[in-house]
Parts: structure tokens; sequence; C-alpha cells
């Protein structure tokens, strides 16, 4: 029942926060100076077409009606129209949106891998931990961009292992996803292309993330280690699988997995820094697209799809916080 | 029947050395080594001694003086920023152009030390604005309590569970290109991390009894915060923000690497990246250095937040 | 030389057999690294522990004696990178030179261990029944255990967590898991500090039923003799990483033959320690050991030239001046002056009396409380939210220059009542009258925390005396200072620079350089070591009387209440069920609640007949007299009584002045 209740609590301030990003975006909205109108019917329309197209656009309306209007239009999926494509939004983020969603769950995966082995070469002594360790500190420091245009040169040009741009394997399946549609396809050779494809770009987005995870990781470890209860299942006589997956694991993973879901929101924002430099055609490069011609329907389109991902994500990590840890539900 | 005064590194409650007979410090039997069971603790970079008071002094030397530099650094350069100066994409060490040129002959290291002035001073007040309005808000917060504290926090909640990237990107796309709206766009998102952890702190210390005491002995609330409360916020808060320069870097360079910064021909490192993407397989360096700034950047700011904590956390 | 543990010709040198002893330990030196910086802490150890024995081993903090303990499990923290040397065998096993898997073995069947604080013992994320199980091998084992250590309805217990349950239960559930497997030996680590005193006697009991049903060894570390000797066979006194004596309990405690051991006992309060006179008091550690010699020697009233020559080992007590050989078997000491020790009368030397406390007057209170309730909104263990009633309706006054002592145990309201009288805690109903700002101060249980660490002795001095001119201000600190027992050079050190007992002293010097009207104390001296809090008792004591301070104490240790109170107040679940003048309600408690708490000071000699039960929770008090449900002497109508019970004068006892003595029973009289 506490339980329940917890959850629900998380699904209401979901809705809550949702709200107050689209207000933000409509606020945002209200402040730049981008004309709607100019950019809709032209900057030498005649006063009436002007008028008109006002009326149309429902921009002689008070503000408070536009920003329900505004609302209404997200919660039945429409966005508005770009100015740039003449599309309505949503249909371009529908087409942008999986190969994004695709590099960000394949780069968490990195992530995961990349922050976990780091906890772990810092709490036993592997040869090459340390290199491996500094390697990633040093690599989360570069920019995001940086780092997908080194891996560019080595990868690329230099050794000619990965492909440079775009994505490979099955582009035209059910999902949109490269990678889980040549598999589903059974195409294990393109399945292969679209891996190469993902490898650099994924990677780059990785790095700075699991540096994050895998510090956070590193010291509940430590301190769960240290802890009261771990010397008492020590005192108990169970081996040390027993205790590292009885005991400490859990006790340990709390930390590490709001971290991670909060890198996993990062990722959303980073998306767009290394879909540039390996024209991914993905909703970053929609965005790097738009962001010059002020195009704000699609900003704010972007912006909330990918803000309302990052708040979801974070919302079922503390649900699955609460899981691990029966303390969560009482505080 | 009086404490002795205990001071300094004598409290330790260590039984006497006997001169007579030398305690061995290392097993004196070849028996096992001491047993240790399951993973061993973290030992690594634990420096310790003269040694790390050096290291530690030398990167907050070095924090310091990139500040100094980025101050005057336009002054060093040799070349206009913005004028083709030389041959096109000479590559570093060419002559008369340390770090080369770019597509269009402007001297690479003039747009360099234009960019690391508006990158890391922009940076540091970004942290220290971020700073400011954060601990106002942390202090009131969590000196007050009760509803100031719950209107405040449940603000500050609401920012930090918005995706700060995508967010400042669009409030930067909305207030239009310009250094003065990116640097509001990144402070809208930045000062709520400094007012959670500001207010933890100070929320931490007013449950101590010595706050309690101290009212008892008649302090009044600002001097209780000025000399109980804050001297004990401000370590963590200059560890945070020293820490978080870096990260400041990188954001700002995102957005100028977006096309958020100043509009071209201005030297920006993100933006001379990202406008010369193009280069990359015919002259890596062009776009490449800039980053690599950057990255220079940040990872001396990590560092050097890391000395500041050895140094502040030490005493 | 100081480890040269002579052969100890009665003792078997050969591994331990099935009928040897459960554990050995021959010339153990276990050295830790601490902060980079390593210490030995044990200095050649020699214990055996025989099949059946409950060996209580007593020290003051910084004696090594938990270290011994965690040596005994193989436990050592790998992080402080232990070196161990000598003997250490246990339940058959060579621990120095065991494999991981032979060390498991023996421990999940031979050993088992209870450690002081069973909230952070216990996995907070896993059933405690599951916890259980994973030593007894299954979860129907695990419910026997729990329903053998008194865990009630222990199936439904079996999911529990451990927030969950109270701190007693959560003990049991450590004790269950102990004895899983049936061990050869238990080591308790402190078991019974962060609990309750009639909690602690059940506890204390049940170890002593387990050794008696499953017949292991127990070896039980504490830092109260008092809790060795309700328990123990023999005991054994550590000093400084030495055994300094051993013997039976008796022996130690009648014939105590090591200076130490005699200090020990004669600073231990009692119910009948002398409450006119100040307390007899151990000089406190030396800061600075001597490099050489007897550790002890610094704090010791016999030491002469010689005692820095070399360390004493142990030897056996001569017969003779036991006036028999048998007395003497297995009694060991380690002193050069034993001989000199044993011809001076056990006891301490007279003290001068203290002065008489002026007249408590009578008149207008300085506190006066009338009904005065407290409830704080919380949430419960479920996550509920709830209501926790810490006070239920107290009526108190406290005379000008009286002293008070506030008892009960944990969630008895009594740090409630201290914060409302003084003025510091304003969400109560009823009416309150009394002193308050900077007429009312107050000393903490943790001096560490009260203090402001980043502030220097004299800057929170100063503070209290910004009021007066400047060049008075030093003049005044100084004086304040001394008068509590410390030299000038601290004002210029910071707290965390200071020992416990130091901290404590800067507290009640920055409480009292200003005179108040009131000092409330909560639990001053529960941290600190036994000749540590004597100390801080006195100081309390020396203060009230010469700047006419009144005092409330708050303690849950009845003779620390009996030394410190003018009048004694006993709290139960938000009320004072007892309350009158110190003497009166230790001799003759009339409530049985208090009965009980008398009982239950652990006290050599005397055997504790623990009251079942655990104090019941504030969220949720009883009906009626929230005692009945422990009460031995209850009846029907102690749970139905609507109105609760008021305090009322006992027969016969004067009903007006400070000497009248009220109880909140209505079976007054019954309790005896």
């Amino acid at each position: 029942m506490v339980r329940l209740r917890f959850l629900g609590f998380r699904l209401l301030s979901l809705a809550g926060l949702l709200l107050v990003l689209s207000l933000v975006l409509f606020l945002l909205q209200e402040i730049s100076d981008a004309d709607p109108v100019a950019a809709t019917i032209g900057g030498n329309a005649s006063p009436e077409a002007i008028a008109a197209a006002r009326e149309r656009l429902g921009l002689d309306r008070p503000p408070v009606e536009r920003y329900l209007a505004y609302l209404g239009g997200l919660v039945t999926g429409d966005m508005g129209t770009s100015f740039r494509t003449h599309r309505d939004v949503t249909t371009d983020i529908a087409t942008y949106l999986p190969a994004t969603v695709e590099l960000v769950l394949f780069a968490f995966v990195v992530a995961l891998v990349l922050g976990v082995l780091f906890a772990v070469s810092s709490l036993l002594r592997w040869p090459l931990a340390g290199p491996f360790r500094g390697l990633l500190f040093v690599g989360s420091t570069a920019p995001t961009f940086l780092l997908g245009l080194v891996g560019l040169v080595v990868f690329y040009q230099l050794l000619g292992w990965l492909p440079a741009s775009g994505r490979g394997g099955v582009t035209d399946g059910p999902t949109g996803m490269t990678l889980l549609d040549s598999l589903l396809a059974g195409d294990l050779a393109a399945a292969g292309d679209a891996l190469q494809h993902l490898a650099l770009p994924a990677l780059a987005l990785a790095v700075g993330p699991a540096l994050a995870i895998g510090r956070v990781l590193r010291s509940s470890l430590t301190e769960t280690l240290g802890s009261d209860f771990v010397r008492t299942a020590t005192s108990k006589g169970l081996t040390e699988p027993q205790v590292l997956v009885r005991h400490v694991l859990r006790n340990s993973v709390n930390a590490a997995l709001s971290m991670s879901a909060l890198q996993l929101g990062f990722m959303f924002g980073g998306v767009l820094l290394v879909e540039g430099v390996f024209t991914w055609g993905g909703l970053g490069s929609y965005l790097a697209a738009s962001l010059p011609v002020s195009d704000f329907p699609a900003i704010a389109g972007v912006t909330f799809v990918l803000g309302a991902l990052y708040v979801t994500v974070n919302t079922v990590a503390d649900v699955l916080q609460s899981v691990a840890d029966p303390r969560i539900r009482v505080s | 029947m009086t404490d002795t005064l205990a001071r300094g590194g004598t409290t330790a409650a260590a039984p006497p050395h006997g001169p007579v007979t030398p305690e061995p410090v290392a097993p004196a039997s070849p028996g096992p080594a001491p047993r240790r069971w399951g993973l061993s603790r973290r030992r690594s970079f634990a420096r310790s001694g003269r040694a790390a008071t050096v290291v530690d002094w030398t990167l907050i030397a070095l924090l310091v003086g990139i500040t100094l530099l980025s101050v005057v650094s336009p002054l060093l350069a040799p070349y206009d920023p913005v004028q083709p100066v030389g041959m096109p994409k000479l590559p570093p060490l060419s002559e008369g152009h340390l770090l080369g040129t770019d597509a269009i002959g402007r001297d690479t290291l003039s747009r360099v030390l234009a960019g690391l002035q508006t990158s890391w001073l922009l940076s540091v007040l970004v942290t220290a604005l971020g700073l400011v309005i954060g601990s106002v808000v942390g202090v009131v917060a969590g000196m007050f309590g009760g509803w100031v504290d719950a209107l405040l926090m449940r603000t500050t909640d609401v920012f930090l569970s918005l995706p700060s990237m995508l967010v400042a990107v669009a409030v930067s796309a909305a207030l239009g290109p310009g250094l003065t709206n990116t640097v509001l766009a990144v402070l809208v998102v930045w000062w709520p991390y400094y007012a959670r952890i500001v207010r933890g702190e100070v929320r931490a210390l007013v449950a101590r009894p010595h706050v309690e005491a101290a009212r008892l002995a008649g302090a009044g609330w600002f001097r209780v915060m000025w000399r109980h409360v804050l001297p004990g916020v401000v370590p963590t808060a200059v560890v945070t923000a020293s820490l978080d320069i870096g990260n400041v870097v990188m954001t700002l360079a995102s957005l100028s690497f977006l096309g958020l910064g100043q509009p071209a021909p201005a030297p920006e490192l993100g933006a001379d990246t990202s406008r010369n993407l193009v280069e990359i397989l015919d002259a890596w360096w062009i776009p490449l250095i800039p980053g690599l700034v950057v990255m220079l950047l940040s990872l001396l700011s990590n560092l050097a937040g890391d000395a500041v904590r050895n140094r502040l956390v030490r005493r | 030389m100081e480890t040269a543990a002579p052969p100890r010709p009665e003792t078997p040198t050969a591994p331990a057999s099935e009928d040897g002893p459960v554990a050995r330990l021959g010339g153990l030196r276990v050295s830790l690294e601490r902060n980079g910086v390593r210490t030995q802490v044990l200095h050649g150890i020699d214990l055996e522990i025989g099949r059946g024995e409950i060996v209580g081993v007593v020290g003051e903090s910084g004696s090594g004696k938990s270290v011994m303990s965690q040596a005994l499990l193989g436990l050592l923290p790998a992080t402080s990178r232990p070196v161990v040397e000598g003997d250490l065998q246990a339940a058959g096993l060579d621990l120095r030179t065991a494999s991981d898997a032979e060390l498991r073995e023996v421990r999940r069947t031979h050993l088992g261990v209870v450690f002081q604080d069973p909230m952070t013992s216990l996995n907070p994320t896993m059933h405690v029944g599951r916890q259980v199980a994973e030593k007894a091998g299954s979860a129907e084992e695990a419910v026997r255990l729990m329903r053998a250590v008194g865990i009630p309805q222990p199936e439904r217990r079996y999911r529990s967590f451990p927030h969950e349950l109270s701190g007693g239960l959560r003990q049991r559930v450590m004790i269950a898991m102990a004895v899983a497997g049936g061990p050869k030996l238990l080591v308790a680590d402190e078991p019974t500090t962060a609990l309750d005193v009639t909690v602690q006697a059940q506890v204390l009991d049940l170890l002593g039923s387990m050794r008696d049903e499953l017949g292991c060894s127990i070896v039980l570390i504490t830092h109260d003799l008092g809790v060795a000797a309700q328990v123990a066979d023999r005991i054994v006194v550590m000093y400084r990483g030495r055994v300094v004596e051993t013997g039976s309990t008796r022996q130690v405690l009648e014939q105590p033959r090591h200076p130490y051991t005699r200090g020990l006992l004669a600073s231990r309060l009692s119910l009948d320690s002398d409450r006119t006179r100040p307390l007899w008091t151990l000089p406190v550690h030396a800061t600075v050991p001597a490099d050489e010699g007897c550790p002890f020697t610094a704090r010791c009233a016999f030491r002469q030239d010689g005692c820095s020559a070399g360390v004493p080992v142990l030897a056996h007590v001569p017969a003779e001046d036991d006036g028999g050989a048998a007395a003497a078997v297995g009694h060991e000491v380690a002193c050069f002056e034993t001989a000199r020790v044993a011809a001076t009368a056990a006891g301490r030397e007279e003290l001068d009396p203290l002065p008489p406390l002026p007249e408590v007057g009578t008149g207008a209170p300085l506190v006066a409380a009338a009904d005065v309730a407290c409830t704080f909104q919380v949430r419960d263990e479920r996550g509920r939210r709830a209501d926790l009633a810490a006070l239920r309706g107290v009526t108190f006054d406290l005379q000008p220059g009286e002293s008070v002592a506030i008892v009960g145990e944990s969630g008895s309201g009594k740090s409630t009542l201290l914060r409302v009288a003084g003025g510091l805690e304003k969400r109560f109903t009823g009416s309150l009258r009394g002193p308050s700002g900077t007429d009312v101060q107050m000393v903490f249980q943790d001096a560490g925390s009260s203090l402001t660490p980043w502030m220097t002795v004299r800057e929170l001095l100063h503070e209290r005396v910004r009021d007066a001119a400047r060049p008075e201000r030093e003049e005044r600190v100084r004086a304040i200072l001394d008068r509590v027992g410390l030299p000038d050079a601290v004002l210029d050190a910071r707290p965390g620079e200071l020992s416990g007992g130091q901290r404590q002293r800067v507290a009640l010097a920055r409480a009292t350089v200003v005179p108040p009207k009131i000092l409330l104390c909560d639990e001053p001296t529960s941290a600190l070591d036994v000749s540590v809090a004597a100390n801080v008792l006195n100081l309390v004591n020396e203060l009230r009387r010469d700047l006419g301070i009144a005092v409330m104490f708050v303690t849950h240790d009845l003779a620390v209440a009996r030394i410190v109170g003018d009048r004694i107040a006993v709290m139960y679940l938000g009320r004072i069920v007892e309350l009158g003048r110190a003497e009166d309600v230790i001799a003759d408690p009339q409530h049985p609640y208090t009965r009980t708490l008398v009982d239950a000071v652990p006290q050599p000699g005397r055997t504790v007949v623990p009251l079942a039960g655990e104090p019941a929770s504030a969220l949720d008090p009883p009906s009626g007299c929230a005692f009945h449900p422990r009460c031995p002497v209850a009846l029907a109508e102690c749970a139905s009584t609507v109105t609760g019970i008021q305090l009322a004068a006992v027969d016969g006892r004067p009903t007006s002045d400070v000497a009248r003595h009220e109880v909140a029973c209505v079976r007054t009289g019954a309790a005896r």
C-alpha cells in the first residue's frame, strides 16, 4: 500500500514537471524574438494577410488562452508547424527520434559497462586498471564533440576500422533503430554494420557518464564494504560472492542507480553535440539545423520530447530505488 | 585529576613504543600476509606528505595563473584574430604560426587566446554568480526552515528535475545569440545545484547542538549564521565551485558549438570547432585545437578542484 | 621484554582438542594502521577461554578490548592492515594460518558474534529472518531460533526489516544469528551499551541462558564492570593493550590486586555511593603515554621509581596474602607493587565532604509547569504520519538552586521535558512559567558537537561575556577556566584538539561563565569513560553549590541521578510516574517501574530479575497507566483508568514542600 502511494506520488510529480516544462517552453516562445507570422507567410506579406495569419495562429488571443491551446496541442500530439521544414513538428520528431533513442540507449549500455569496470578496477588491483581509470578521467574532461572528432581521426582516418558518418544496417525497419531492425530481420551482417556505425558516437557520448557512474558506484561500494552489517555477514561464515551479492551489491546500487538515470538524462542533451559530428540523422541534427533559423516550434518540440524522456527516466529510477531499499518508502 | 592538554598529533591513545624492544612493524615471522577478505579498499591516489602538498599548491597556482592569463591573453595574441594573416590551413608549428592557420588563413593561436579569455572568464563568472545566488537561496532556506525552506527548495527541485543542457539550449535560443544571453541561459540552470548543496550543509549544521548552544549563549540569528554556520559551509561551497568550473567551461563550449554563442567571426572555442568541422579529414588540427584547449581548461579545473579539497579538508 | 610472556605451566600448550580451551591467545600482538600511522594495539595478550565459560573483558576506551574480540573472530579490518603475531586459536583452528575456507567454516559452525549496535550490524535491505537463516541454514531453523531468543511471533517477524523492530528485538535477532549452528564460542562486543536499562538486563539474562542451554563459551566485552559482574564467571581487566588483572569474578571484585582494577571499582557509581562527598576519581588518561615502564604509571597511586623500569607481566597473586591457596587459583595480576597493593585496604582515601547545600527555598518556584503536553508529527516505521506523544501531561516545579534529576528510558520524554522547562521547545500545551534567554544554559550529551568546531575555546567563551567591558572579558574567561580545572593553554585550542572530558568541561565553562539561573544537562556523562564521567559529575555538583544554580539533569542511569539530584523524577512514556527526594525514591521506590529501574542497576553481587517486555512505543501509548502491560502487579483497572493516573502524595509523607514523595499508581505501596 505504501509502495502504491509512493508510486502515485512519483507519477503525480512527473505530471507536474511536464506541466512546468511546457510552461517554461511557452514562456520562452513568448519572449523569443522569432516571428511566427513572418516565418509562415514570409516577411513581405500584406497587412491583411498578416492579420489573417495571426488569427489562424491564434496570436490575437490572450496569453493564458494561448498557453492552454499549446498545452492541449502537446497532449494531443500537436506541436505546431516547423518554420523551416513546413511540416508538423510531431511528424519530424517521429522521423528522427528512433535514431536518437537508439544512439542514447546504446551509449548508456556502454557507459554502464565502463562505469562498472571503473568502480571494480578501483577496488581490485587489475593490471591496466590504472591506465584505464586515467584515460577515462582525462576523457571525461573533454567536451563530447572533441571526443567524437578524435575518435573520427583515429579510428576512421588513421586506422580505418570504423565508418565516419551516417547509420548502417537496416534503415527502414519497423522500429527505426538500425541495430534492432537488423537483428529482427535476422541479418547479422547488417547488424554488424549498424554496430560499427554506432560504436564511435556511442563511445564519445558514454565516456563522461561512465566516469560519473563509476565514481558513485565506487564510493558506495567502498562505504558498504566498511559497514557493520558486512562485518556481520562475514562473521557468519558466508563466502565472498555471497557477501557481495546478498549484502554489498543491493546496498550499493542505489546511489549508482540514481546517478545512472541522471546520466541517461544528460545523454539526451549530449546527443545534440555528437550527432552533428557524425551526421547522425537524429533529433540532434534536426535541432542543430533549427537553431540558426530560430525555428522555435521545432526547438520547443525537441526540447519537450527529450525533456519528457529525461524526467520519465528519473522517475523510473526513483521507483526502482524504492524497490531496492525498503527505507526509501519511509522517508 | 585534571585532563592534560591534548594537542596536535599527540592525542592518539597510542601505547608507548618500548625503547628496549622496538615494535616490529612488519610481520616478524614469514607467516601469511595480513588477512584481508574480499575487495581491498582503494589506496591509489592516496597521496600523502610533502609531495602531495607541493602538487596541490602547484595546481591551485595554475588555476590562479590561468585566470590571470585569460585576463591579458588577447594582448599576447601575435595577430588580429579575425583577419586572415597567412596562408590557409597551415599546420601547427609553421613558421610564424605556432598553432597553424584556419581555412581562410586566420592565426589559430590568436583565435585560441581570444577564445580562452571568453571561455574561462565567463565560466568563472557563471560559477561565481551561481555560487552567490545559490548560497543566498540555500542559506535563507536552511536558516529559516519551515515554509520559506519548502517554497525555495520545491522551486530548486523543479529546476533540478529539468534537463539542464536542453533548457539552456532553449533559453539561449529564445534570448537570441550573444554572450550575455549565453551566460544567462547557463546561469538559469546552474544556481539550483549550489542552492541544494548549500542548503543541505546549512540544515546539517543548524541541526547540530552547537547552534542551539550558540543561541543559548545569546547570539542573535545573524551572529549564529555568520559565526556558527557559514564558516562550516564555505569549504564545501568552495570545493564544489572549483570542481565545477570545468563543467561550466564544457557547457559554454557546447552551447557555442551549437551556434548559440557570439555570431561569427568572433573567436570562440566551441564555435571554432563546429564551424570548421568540414576540415576534420583534411586539416584535422583546425577543428581539434580549440576543442583541446577546452579540454585542458576542464582538466585543470578538475585537478585543481581536487587540490582545493585536499587542502581544505586537511584542516 | 614487554612481550615476554613466561611459559605458564598450568595451561596446556598443545592445540585445542575436544576438551581443551575453546580459544587460546598466546602472546598475541596486533598492530593496526590508522591514517597511515601504525600503532601497536595489543601488546602480548595471554588468555584462554574454557569450555562453557563466560569471560567478561573489561576496559576503558583505548584498552584494545574490541580489537581483541575482532582478532578472536578473524575479523580485523583489512583496511587497517593488521599485523598479527603470537598464538591465536579459536575452536581448534589457528586463525593466523587458516585458509579462507577454513576460516569461513569455523565462523559458520563454531563462532557467533553480537555487536554493539544492532541497527547498523543488520543488513537494512534484507528481512531479518533471512539474515538469521543465512547462518541457521533454513527458514524453519531461523524461526525456531528467533522463538528461542524470545522474539514474539517469529513467523511474522521473519519478514520484518531491521528498521521495523525495536532496539531490544534487533539485538535478539543478532543473538539468534550468533547462536545459530550451536557455536562453541560467542563473542559479544558491548551488546547492551546501545540498549535501555531494563532491556539491557533482559539481554544479559538471555546471553546467560544461551550458555546454559548450548554450553557455549562467551566472551563479553564491556566497559562496565557491573555488567561483566552480572553474568561472567571470570573477569579480564585490560589496560592499553595488556591484560592487567584476571581472575574469577569474585576474586576480581572482592580482592582486586591491580591499582587500575581498584580504581575502576572505586569510581564506579552505585546506589550506595556517598552523596555528601565528591566522587572518588581515577586520574584520567595522561595525554602522552609514558615511553617505557608500566603503562599505568602516570595514573597510579602506588607508583614508585622502579615502575618505569619495565613492563610488569601477569603473575599469580601470591596465595598467602589471600589467606588460602584455593582462593588465589587463576587470579593473576600484572603489577610490580602487588604486595603493597594487597597490604592496603581496598577502598579509597576519604575526600573532604562537599559543602552543605544552601537551604532550598519553598517560595516561588523557578520553573512551574502544569499539565504540559507535547506532541510531534512524525512518520512511523511504515512511513505513515503519526503523532508522537513526547509529553502527556506533566506537572512539575523546580525551586531556585535546586537540582532535579530526570530518569527514564529512551522515548520517555525526559529530554523533551528538559527542553520545554528551559524554554527551548515551544510546541507544547499547558502552562509554563520559567526563565528564558541567557538565564537558561545547557550542556549536551555530545560535548564535541555542542562546540562550534572552527572556533577556539577563547572565542566560544568570549561570546558569552560580550556584554562585559572589554578588559574584563579575558579575566572572567580565565577565571571560569580555572574553576572547571582547565589550563589556560586550552584557550587557543579548537574543540577537535581536546579530549572528551575536556570538551565537556569547556561546555560547562561556557554555560557558567555568566552564572545562569538554571543549568540543563542532557546526559552529559553517558558518552564518557567511567573515570572521566565522575570528574564531570563532581564539577556539576561543585558549580551548582558555588554559583547557586538550579540544575535539571537528564539521565538514564539511576546511580548518576542519585549523585546529582536533590530530587528524582522518574518518567515513563511521557509522564512522571514518581517524584521525590533522591534518597526516598531509591531506598523506598513506590512505583513498580521505579522498583524495576532500581533492580536493573548492575551491581556486583546482586541478581537482577529482568522486567519482561520493552518500553511501549510513544506513537501508540497503552491506555490508562502506560506501564500496565509490563507491570508485575497490574490490576484490570490499570488499563481502563480513563483519566490517566495522576501523581499523588505517598501516605504518611509530607505533601507540601520539596520533601514530598509522589507516585502515579493506583496500587501505591504494592511495589514493595
